[in-house]
């Protein structure tokens, strides 16, 4: 049982291949995590499957069907955004508006209230779930746009850098909830991440992008030298702590230095940097 | 005269009820201003509706009509060409600019009598005829009926664009239909503050109710409560002690955001103190 399958994917924004031949799949209550470097095309992915962003080429399933904007089956949770900090909206207002906000006129859902607090015991956010935004931290904002993303018990939840801007207790947290919603709904999960190891225990799948093509597969089967250094056109190498974390050398240029506008960081640019680095490096 | 004398006059019955009417629709229109940052692009459009007036009069049609036809406008192309944060600033402020060059020209072309250049500039409360209070009710009542049915996915698309538009919502028409209820809302604000002093009764009472209240549905309750006790007393300080009601709503709006502020901070402190 799949819940995403692309087959030879490809998207161009503004006239530019973002990436293509793209082909995987995604089981269902897996959880997958989407690594690459900046503008590699990871959130654009996540846009194809909300049918917010058309395939150029080639064909994508979600769910047994054609990906179509708005279904409430699909979860998602955009990256986190400067407002959230000075938002004075409570956690419980916000969650409502992923439960009724798309809806026009005036009626009022009984169930609301309810399906509201599920998403927010669920997420572990109740007991903060009148205070305003503004005053919480960093890990139960986070905490709260998941509630955010779950209240109709999606089927499949998308994840925007959840663990982006957290300190590492918080990011173990997120991650330990992460894993809990995928047990206690039996949700498939995609997760963006720029980094796997926080997410590598409760990851069953790896989706690799970089320079305009998609690797999948567990994460022995991508993230391995051969493969990355297939994939990036340059060596790389791994080196395992002897507490199963790795370190990726190599890629220093987009994990040591993340660009302060990570959607401005086009792909070419990383390329070009890449080919000023590694002059051999095909293009 | 004694003061029941004077309220039982007709004109400022006319008076009364057409500022009820404005802050009625100018408190919930005002909190999303707010929420959606767009103080900026409410006080072009009353700028772009003085140009919209006075063309209006300059070729023998009702300034009301030259108002609506600019504001309408204005929003409209501020929606379509800011709908990106990055442009918003700059379109409005291009907007406002072309526009009040054009004011100034219509002005200068204009011949006759400049007082009605001056009532849309302060407001005329004071002047407006039943038929005023009739159009004024009529706008603001389609405002609120507008607004009360697009609520939860304008509400929805203001705070979290981006989970809005994965969950369907149209952002743009969104920001569209937003922006023609700012601009019919302004029009309508103008007969009674005038385009200079739009912001008392737009923006002032939902800051405010912005720093009182955390909840949407209150902090519109508070706009809207500010917006109509600044517009009643504002209107009953200028019948009873004189001097402009235009300068008694902008002044008591005001001192309303003024006191907002402070008691933020001292609920702060005595919370500090608690704890």
């Amino acid at each position: 049982m799949t819940a995403v399958a692309m087959y030879d994917g490809a998207v161009a924004l503004g006239g530019r291949t973002i990436w293509e031949h793209a082909t995987f799949s995604v089981a269902r209550g897996s959880i997958t995590a989407v690594l690459g470097p900046n503008g590699a095309g990871k959130s654009t992915l996540l846009n194809t499957v909300l049918g917010l962003v058309p395939l150029a080429s080639g064909e994508l399933e979600v769910l047994g069907s054609s990906s179509h904007r708005g279904s409430r089956r699909v979860g998602y949770m955009a990256q986190s955004r400067l407002a959230d900090q000075q938002s004075t909206m409570t956690p419980r207002d916000y969650v409502g508006l992923g439960y009724d906000g798309p809806r026009y006129g005036w009626g009022r859902d009984r169930a609301k209230r309810s399906g509201v607090q599920r998403a927010l015991a669920l997420a572990g956010a109740a007991s903060y779930a009148d205070r305003p935004m503004r005053n919480l931290s960093g890990g139960q904002r986070q905490r709260v746009a998941l509630a955010h993303a779950v209240v109709f018990e999606p089927e499949l939840l998308l994840l925007d850098e959840p663990l982006a801007g957290l300190d590492l207790a918080a990011q173990a947290e997120i991650v330990d909830l992460i894993n809990l919603i995928r047990d206690s709904t039996g949700a498939t999960i995609v997760v963006v991440a720029h980094d796997l190891n926080p997410l590598a225990p409760i990851v069953d799948h790896v989706l690799w992008i970089a320079r305009r093509r998609v690797r999948s597969g567990t994460i022995d089967e991508v993230v391995n030298e051969a493969v990355l250094t297939e994939l990036y056109g340059h060596p790389i190498e791994i080196v395992v702590t002897p507490r199963g974390r790795r370190v990726i050398v190599g890629l220093e240029e987009e994990f040591a230095h993340p660009h302060p506008h990570g959607h401005d960081h086009t792909h070419e640019d990383a390329h070009q940097h890449l080919a000023e680095v590694y002059p051999e490096s095909p293009s | 005269m004694s003061l029941s004398q004077l309220l039982a006059l007709a004109f400022v019955q006319h008076a009364f009820y057409a500022v009820t009417c404005v802050a009625l629709a100018a408190g919930p229109v005002g909190y999303f201003v707010v929420l959606r940052r767009q103080a900026f692009a409410a006080h072009a459009i009353g700028h772009v509706g003085f140009a919209g007036a006075a063309g209006a009069v300059l070729i023998g049609l009702s300034p009301v009509t030259g108002l609506l036809v600019f504001c309408l406008g204005a929003g409209l192309l501020i929606g379509v060409g800011g709908a990106e944060l990055n442009d918003r600033d700059a379109v409005v402020g291009v907007t406002l600019t072309a526009a009040l060059g054009l004011g100034v020209l219509f002005i200068s072309l204009y011949t006759g009598y400049a007082d009605a250049t001056y009532s849309i500039l302060f407001g005329q409360i004071l002047g407006v005829t039943w038929d005023d209070v009739y159009l004024v009710a009529a706008l603001s009542a389609g405002v609120l009926l507008v607004l009360s049915l697009c609520y939860r996915p304008l509400l929805y698309a203001s705070v979290d664009a981006r989970s809005a538009e994965a969950r369907g919502l149209p952002l743009r028409r969104l920001s569209l239909l937003f922006m023609a209820l700012l601009a019919v809302t302004t029009v309508v604000a103008i007969q009674i503050v005038g385009v200079l002093l739009v912001f008392s009764l737009l923006v002032a009472p939902a800051a405010a109710a912005e720093r009182l209240s955390s909840r949407p549905w209150s902090a519109i309750g508070w706009a809207t409560v500010i917006a109509v006790a600044s517009a009643w007393l504002g209107l009953f300080l200028a019948v009873w002690w004189g001097g402009p009601v235009s300068f008694w709503i902008t002044a008591l709006a005001s001192s309303a955001y003024l006191s907002a502020r402070l008691s933020e901070r001292v609920r702060a402190r005595v919370r500090r103190a608690a704890a």
